[in-house]
């Protein structure tokens, strides 16, 4: 019976294969599809072939989106090193760089400057030798990054510790009002910057904040509600028998916090501290609204921002110097700890 | 018998862990009220070091988000300037400081000033933002008050949002293919987004300049930025002035449309790489075996993008959209750093945003309580299309 069918199949099949003509033109199609690993009804393609074809495509793609990617940062190291000081040139030389400068500091003859041309200034003379009226006359360069660096290490850190151990008693202690408070607070984030920055603005200069570092810092000090709920996520995947063991073992909950869920939960404070690290250094809104640009507190984009509007406005060469400085070692930090922060935006799927 | 009873009780004044076993073994010799007060004990430790461990946070998202929040609805009825005093005397009196309309003028037929009548206005800032205009002698073919156009630019530039959206998909479908380096790309496509924004836009305004890069691959001579003289903006906007452009003469919806899409070029290229790693964690989220089931079947790779990968995916995009709108709808940074919106060039581009500060951050001349406001207007538009994206996401489920 079962031999029958097959049979007739084989019969059915033959003749309609064989019948079916197909042109020299057609057939050729096929063969190069075959080969670029497209099956049609004249040849068949390998499994093999189509993915080596496939993953050659993908490969193309993902480099020219790569170079996409990574050109405008190639541009700014090759554009901080053209000779933009000349009057006559200015900033034609930047507007021309495609790939390396036509006058770039090395060759620009006449005066002899080195290579870090652009550089110098910006360390030397950029930040304090600018006659822009907004300008503070005794601001250098080192005020901006000791500024920057001040503004984005001690709030993260101790932000990250407070928002750590609201995490910490959100996920692993039992107290009454848990959930209400939490959902109190996660309603926080609802509320858009931009619609309370002027009553910001007004209670910060109420309370003498305004123009000064601690507008900066003092906010960041308590805690970031999106970091305690990505640490809240993390812990609760820890088992909460190792705090009942330590509890009692006589540990205080303190005790508890310190020598155990801090170090347990490293990599997502890890994560979470770099992240904001990058925010707070790139972070030019914060004084550009709540700091006046006379004051010495502004921090690095702000000032670089006065600095391109105002002398160097037709001499880029040194702006384009201080914004390879100021991604620099975001990108080193990047490098460094590409993996964990890539895992942590894996994991908790948030883009901050 | 006795014996026994005093041995359980010194077990429960030792106790620890020992005292369960003692009450087990002795149930009705141990004291109820004891295991009770013990577990009181410990119920009163975790109440109180619970709010200890997270009042930090609790003080400042209060402080700083809710007491703001309350401020600003209060401010938003007054006529407060930063001159006039603590903000806080403000507040507290906030019954005399309603803003006041004093109701006099000049009469439009004669031209002499009249004394009204004053009377309270506690919306006063709230219709302002319908009724204000820019250009009062406008004759534009398409008339539009400031809000409409700030507002404008700012859905404008959210065309960037779903362009983004199908290029990070698209190439996080690429990348997670089993390929080598796929990790290495990860990392590539995310520098953009820890770098400043402040030097990528010094590097794209140069890079857009009109003997730049981009006419230079191009071929083209396009002034992708314009950056309009310090002229008065009403004078150029009149068509019999003689040095106003075409461009000028342009319906509002028309003005610095280049310099906006290189703004979209960028905010695209700046956030491709958080999508993509959004979406290449959903990807490897999706349920292999599914796949494998429908390729068995004979479905194609098409055909098993759209029924099987997208909807696992569809609560990462669900969620990369509703952060997008939000984000997208709070732009202000990068239209400013292009063309500074504070003078009178970046009105063409900025988004609404800007508005909120130009009124309530402008030095001497500000008005906080128009800030407040207009951003309370901001918050309120950001609620609703939220809530409609949810309602569209309850709508698509059943």
């Amino acid at each position: 019976m079962k031999q029958e069918i097959e049979m007739k199949n084989e019969t059915a099949q033959t003749p309609e294969l064989q019948e079916k003509q197909y042109s020299s033109f057609r057939y050729a199609l096929g063969a190069v599809l075959a080969f670029f690993g497209f099956s049609s009804r004249t040849h068949h393609a390998s499994q093999k072939r189509a993915k080596l074809v496939g993953d050659i495509f993908v490969y193309i793609v993902l480099l020219f989106g790569a170079f996409l990617m990574v050109y405008p940062f190639w541009w700014m190291l090759a554009g901080s090193f053209a000779f933009t000081s000349n009057l006559q040139t200015g900033n034609a030389i930047l507007n021309r760089l495609v790939w390396w400068p036509e006058i770039s500091t090395a060759n620009a003859n006449e005066t002899g400057v080195g290579l870090f041309y652009n550089y110098k200034i910006m360390f030397t003379e950029a930040f304090v030798k600018s006659d822009y009226s907004n300008f503070h006359a005794n601001f250098n360069y080192w005020r901006a990054l000791g500024n920057n660096l001040f503004y984005s290490i001690v709030p993260v850190v101790v932000g990250v510790i407070t928002s750590a151990s609201a995490a910490f008693s959100f996920a692993k202690i039992n107290w009454i009002g848990r959930n209400q408070v939490f959902f109190f607070l996660l309603a926080a984030i609802m509320v858009p910057g931009a619609s309370i920055t002027t009553t910001q603005y007004a209670m910060y200069t109420d309370l003498g904040m305004a123009n000064n570092w601690s507008v900066m810092v003092v906010p960041g000090l308590f805690g970031s509600i999106m970091t305690a709920f990505f640490i809240r996520q993390f812990l609760f995947g820890l088992p909460t028998s190792i705090i009942e063991a330590a509890k009692i073992d006589g540990a205080g909950y303190f005790r508890i916090f310190c020598s155990f869920i801090l170090p347990l939960a490293m990599p997502a404070i890890m994560a979470q501290a770099l992240l904001s690290f990058m925010g707070a250094w790139n972070n030019y809104m914060g004084s550009y609204i709540f700091i006046n640009p006379q004051s010495e507190w502004i921090n690095m984009p702000h000032a670089m921002q006065i600095m391109s509007a105002g002398t160097y406005k037709s001499n880029q060469g040194p702006v384009i110097a201080a914004s390879v400085m100021c991604v620099l070692p975001v990108l080193i930090l990047f490098a460094c700890f590409q993996k964990l922060i890539i895992g942590s935006l894996m994991l908790t799927g948030s883009k901050e | 018998m006795e014996n026994q009873i005093s041995a359980s009780d010194t077990a429960v004044e030792m106790g620890g862990v020992a005292e369960n076993e003692a009450a087990a073994s002795a149930e009705s010799a141990v004291p109820p009220k004891k295991k009770k007060r013990h577990i009181n004990q410990q119920k009163l430790q975790d109440n109180i070091w619970g709010w200890v461990f997270c009042i930090p946070l609790i003080v400042g998202t209060v402080w700083f988000v809710y007491a703001a929040l309350i401020m600003a609805i209060l401010l938003s009825f007054t006529n407060y300037h930063l001159a006039d005093g603590t903000l806080m005397d403000c507040l507290a009196n906030l019954g005399d400081n309603i803003y006041v309309n004093s109701g006099g003028g000049i009469d439009p037929d004669t031209g002499e000033i009249i004394a009204g009548v004053a009377r309270t206005e506690p919306f006063h800032w709230y219709a302002q933002i319908f009724t204000r205009t820019v250009l009062s002698t406008g004759t534009t073919d398409i008339y539009m008050n400031e809000m409409g156009k700030y507002l404008f630019n700012t859905v404008f530039y959210m065309i960037g949002i779903p362009i983004g959206m199908i290029l990070a998909m698209f190439l996080a479908v690429c990348m997670s293919r089993d390929i080598k380096g796929g990790s290495v790309f990860r990392v590539l496509y995310y520098i953009p987004c820890v770098a400043s924004t402040i030097s990528i836009v010094f590097t794209f305004k140069l890079m857009f300049s009109q003997e730049g890069v981009m006419n230079e691959i191009l071929g083209t001579n396009i002034a992708w930025i314009k950056q309009l003289g310090p002229q008065s903006w009403n004078d150029l906007y009149r068509p019999d002035n003689p040095s106003s452009s075409n461009f000028m003469r342009d319906p509002f919806w028309c003005q610095g449309f280049i310099s906006k899409m290189v703004i979209v070029i960028m905010s695209v290229w700046k956030g491709l790489g958080g999508t993509i790693i959004l979406y290449v964690a959903g990807l490897s989220g999706v349920n292999a075996a599914t796949k494998e089931a429908a390729q068995i079947d004979g479905a194609s790779a098409w055909k098993i993008f759209w029924k099987v990968t997208m909807p696992d995916l569809y609560p990462v995009i669900f969620y990369n959209v509703v952060t997008a709108v939000i984000g997208g709808m709070q732009i202000y940074a990068e239209p400013e750093l292009f063309i500074s919106s504070t003078t009178l060039g970046g009105e063409q581009i900025a988004g609404y945003v800007a508005l909120i500060y130009i009124h309530g951050l402008n030095g001497d001349a500000a008005t906080p309580a128009a800030g407040a406001a207009y951003g309370l207007f901001l918050a309120v538009i950001i609620f609703i299309m939220t809530l409609f994206q949810f309602w569209l996401d309850s709508r698509k489920k059943d």
